[in-house]
């Protein structure tokens, strides 16, 4: 990596210079994978992501955990230690610490990096940004003492920080992991409330023909939730109605869950119902993305390859649409394979050849896919807030109320929603509440989530220092690329 | 097919098209005002909402002023929240050279009468502005001035105007303009509008209207760049500006700083969209933080750039046509037309109602670039 800045007489002249065959956004098993496959093939690759380590959020910090025994965390983690120390040995350069603010369709990089603002281009681009937790807007969930689940394995994963006595609530099976993750350490965890509807295990069924190629990854759910039940821990099952109750903090869950009103008294909920794509790079770029009913949310527009709707930019792993680890590293190698033969730096006969075993593969994983977004798919109320207090943009804090109200006054899209009440117009730009107001809107408007839309984003992608923004600086690649044809 | 009759139709739904169809429907003309895509989407809606009389061009002042008189007691006209403020705006002047220059204005200023833009010293700069650096000397302010938000007040002309019967139909663009008898007719991909007088406040596109109307304007189009902070404690009141460099900002009440200073992306018309040019933004960002050290630690939260029209001297087309009757323009405002909408409505109702304006007019016609080719 070489670096310079251009001098400051003349900021305003773009110089291409030297440009990287393909730029990695997300250093997670999906950009991890697909850096080995493509920089073993000779291309100048370069993968940026903001973590010190590379693995994303599932594989954080495998190979350096805090924990003195990070077997509790299970083997589908550790197993991801291969896949870290195959990206750390590959040609690849490694941007860690970078944290990507803009990506534009011609190629061009801008991240933050050690208190400036970076600059390169990329003749192809791979997204591998990969989910963010479904938000949960129900009354009280945007009170102090409540996260999401995924936070909580965050911290565990990466400081070892734990919380006692916190209730867990939603569906999935990140939720039922992390529980049996803090059981397996000793802490002590004081209720699951458990949101699947009994109606989700026999609509989950039709789709059951999909997980006989991987009955294990079937057991592994219903394994864990044996587990937390041996471990006295009391679960509520088929839980609605759910109401964090507090003034300023969460002091507190009400529910029903068999017919049954219940209350809970608790500091810390932990709360989860699957994840979404992490859109606000795919969308900040403006690549066509369509709604996803299997899974409800929005997903990128892509043929097999991964191609977006910008064919130099594809997109791989969950932020293509949720596929798990080992989806993502499939998709990971075939849009690296893609890319490589657009550059004619492999045939096509050997792009195929080679992705034909790894498309089988992805197949199987899709089927058990259908299972688990059957089984686990979030009941409409979780998703689309009723009552008029529920805070659905929790930067601006606007509730439903508010949001009603825009929609009475003429605002029938997103856009003009964000207009007329700054709904996600605040430091997360929309990513919190970007589901939430599509879907509310496709339920005012009686239409589908596809005809509402979502908000117009733009860059920067995260919250910018404007100092780091005031230094400009250009990386260009090591070496040249070593094989292939130049575009 | 039948076509939708009135006695004004307008082209462009900005500020410029809402305010005159709010001025003309209120005294009972017929209104309808065409939108390619909707009101407020594009420089009326995304602007840095600068309610701005000082530094005005004197070809511009007496509008400007009548405009902000307007802005002052809008809420009231309109009956509703356009966000307006009158914070004052101070231009900052950095050296010796910035002074001299605003002496200069304020000669020429004072020789036509006016007096509301006011020198400030040094330690009246600091006492307005308590965080501004110390390398500044001095600077010029407008009491008047503020600010509104740009897509709350487009919308307050749109809503006025409604209330009194004007008609806006979004979505619809304008594809054919002829003239059919007395009456113009405008053919879009969605049906026939006839109208006896055609209204062209089509901003960034305003040269492809006036030429199927029939007159020709040397118009180009940029993409202004905005950005937009998270909140900050309270630190500034003034809306903020300088005399000779690319620096403007505002704090709103709620802690949010908008910088602007009048940096250009890159505009690509033909798809509505921006694109923006990120190492301008970056000295942008330079000039702030030199000016106002506090804000070193201001995390940019968004930044966009709208498509703006801009004319040669950079002054507006307010008038009728030269070559047309009963067709007018209102487009060109190279950036500051935002302030100037109430009373471009005004007058752009007396031109179509009257006949004639109040304000002399004779600078900002549409064919004051045409020249005898040699």
């Amino acid at each position: 990596m070489n670096i310079y800045s251009p001098s400051d007489d003349s900021p305003n002249e773009f110089n291409p210079g030297s440009s990287y065959d393909i730029a990695i956004i997300g250093a997670g098993p999906a950009g991890m994978s697909a850096a080995i496959t493509a920089a073993d093939a000779g291309a100048t690759v370069v993968v940026l992501d903001d973590k010190p380590q590379p693995g994303g959020q599932i594989y954080r910090k495998v190979t350096s955990s805090p924990l003195t025994q990070p077997e509790a965390l299970g083997e589908d983690y550790l197993k991801g230690a291969k896949l870290v120390e195959a990206f750390q040995n590959c040609n690849a350069e490694h941007l860690h610490g970078a944290s990507v603010w803009h990506v534009g369709d011609n190629g061009e990089v801008l991240f933050s990096r050690d208190g400036g603002t970076q600059s390169l281009t990329a003749r192809e681009l791979i997204i591998s940004g990969g989910a963010m937790e479904r938000p949960f807007p129900i009354p009280g969930w945007h009170l102090p003492g409540v996260m999401s689940a995924g936070s909580a394995q965050v911290m565990l994963k990466s400081d070892g920080l734990v919380r006692d006595n916190a209730v867990f609530v939603g569906t999935g099976p990140l939720l039922y992991l992390i529980v049996a993750q803090y059981l397996r350490l000793g802490v002590p965890v004081k209720a699951l409330i458990d949101t699947t509807p009994k109606s989700a295990y026999i609509d989950s069924m039709k789709e059951i023909s999909g997980t006989l190629s991987a009955p294990k990854m079937v057991s592994k759910g219903l394994l864990l939730l044996n587990e937390i039940r041996k471990a006295g821990v009391p679960v509520y099952r088929f839980a609605k109605d759910l109401e964090i109750t507090g003034e300023s903090a969460a002091t507190g869950l009400k529910f029903t869950s068999g017919h049954e009103g219940r209350q809970i008294e608790a500091d810390h909920i932990f709360l989860h119902q699957g994840v979404i794509p992490n859109l606000n790079l795919t969308r900040a770029l403006g690549l066509e993305h369509d709604w996803c009913e299997q899974q409800l949310c929005w997903k990128p527009k892509l043929n097999r390859w991964g191609q977006s709707s910008v064919p130099t930019i594809s997109v791989a792993g969950d932020g293509s649409g949720i596929v798990g680890a080992d989806g993502a590293a499939l998709m990971g190698k075939l849009v690296a394979l893609n890319q490589l033969q657009r550059h004619h730096q492999i045939s096509a006969e050997e792009r195929d050849q080679q992705a034909r075993p790894l498309f089988r593969e992805l197949e199987k994983l899709n089927k058990f896919r259908r299972f688990i977004d059957r089984l686990y798919r979030p009941i409409d109320a979780h998703r689309i807030p009723d009552a008029p207090d529920t805070v659905v943009c929790r930067c601006e804090e606007r509730t439903v109320a508010d949001l009603q109200r825009g929609f009475e006054l003429g605002a029938s899209g997103p856009q003009d929603l964000k207009g007329m009440t700054r709904c996600g117009m605040g430091p997360c730009q929309g990513r919190q509440c970007g589901h939430t107001v599509s879907e509310l809107l496709a339920q005012w408007r009686d239409t589908t989530v596809d005809q509402v839309g979502y908000y117009r984003l733009r860059s920067p992608m995260r919250l910018l220092n404007l100092t780091e923004l005031g230094q400009f600086s250009r990386v260009e690649p090591a070496q040249q690329s070593n094989t292939g044809a130049k575009s | 097919m039948t076509s939708m009759n009135s006695d004004v139709l307008i082209i462009g739904g900005g500020i410029q098209g809402c305010a005159t169809a709010y001025n003309l429907a209120r005294q009972g003309v017929s209104v309808t005002v065409l939108e390619k895509d909707w009101v407020s989407r594009h420089a009326s809606g995304v602007n840095a909402g600068g309610v701005r009389l000082l530094g005005r061009d004197v070809a511009e002042v007496e509008l400007s002023k009548a405009s902000m008189a307007l802005w002052h007691r809008l809420d009231d006209e309109l009956d509703a929240d356009t966000g307006f403020r009158a914070r004052s705006l101070i231009n900052i002047a950095a050296d010796t050279q910035d002074l001299d220059t605003l002496r200069n204005r304020q000669s020429l200023m004072h020789g036509l009468g006016y007096h509301h833009e006011v020198m400030i010293d040094q330690q009246e700069l600091r006492e307005r502005l308590p965080h501004v650096a110390p390398h500044c000397v001095g600077g010029v302010v407008s009491e008047t001035d503020g600010y509104a938000i740009p897509y709350q007040s487009t919308l307050a002309f749109r809503r006025a105007a409604e209330r009194s019967g004007a008609q806006f139909i979004e979505g619809v663009a304008a594809q054919q303009i002829r003239k059919v008898g007395q009456h113009w007719l405008v053919e879009t991909d969605k049906g026939r509008y006839e109208a006896e007088h055609l209204v062209n406040c089509s901003g960034a596109w305003a040269d492809k209207v006036a030429v199927k109307i029939g007159d020709n304007v040397p118009l180009t189009h940029s993409a202004p760049m905005l950005m937009i902070t998270t909140r900050m404690p309270h630190f500034a009141t003034p809306v903020v500006g300088a005399v000779s460099r690319p620096l403007s900002f505002k704090q709103f009440e709620n802690g949010t700083v908008l910088i602007g200073g009048g940096a250009k992306g890159f505009a690509d018309r033909d798809n509505n969209r921006t694109r923006l040019d990120y190492a301008k933004m970056a000295v942008g960002a330079r000039n702030v933080v030199e000016f106002f050290p506090i804000m070193k630690t201001a995390s940019v939260n968004r930044m966009w750039a709208g498509l703006e029209a801009y004319m040669p001297d950079n002054l507006p087309v307010i008038g009728k046509s030269v070559n047309a009757d009963n067709a007018y323009h209102a487009f060109g405002f190279s950036a500051h037309g935002f302030q100037m909408g109430p009373i471009v409505g005004q007058v752009m109702a007396e031109l179509i109602i009257d006949g004639k304006s109040r304000f002399d007019l004779n600078k900002l016609r549409i064919d004051r670039f045409e020249r005898k080719v040699l």
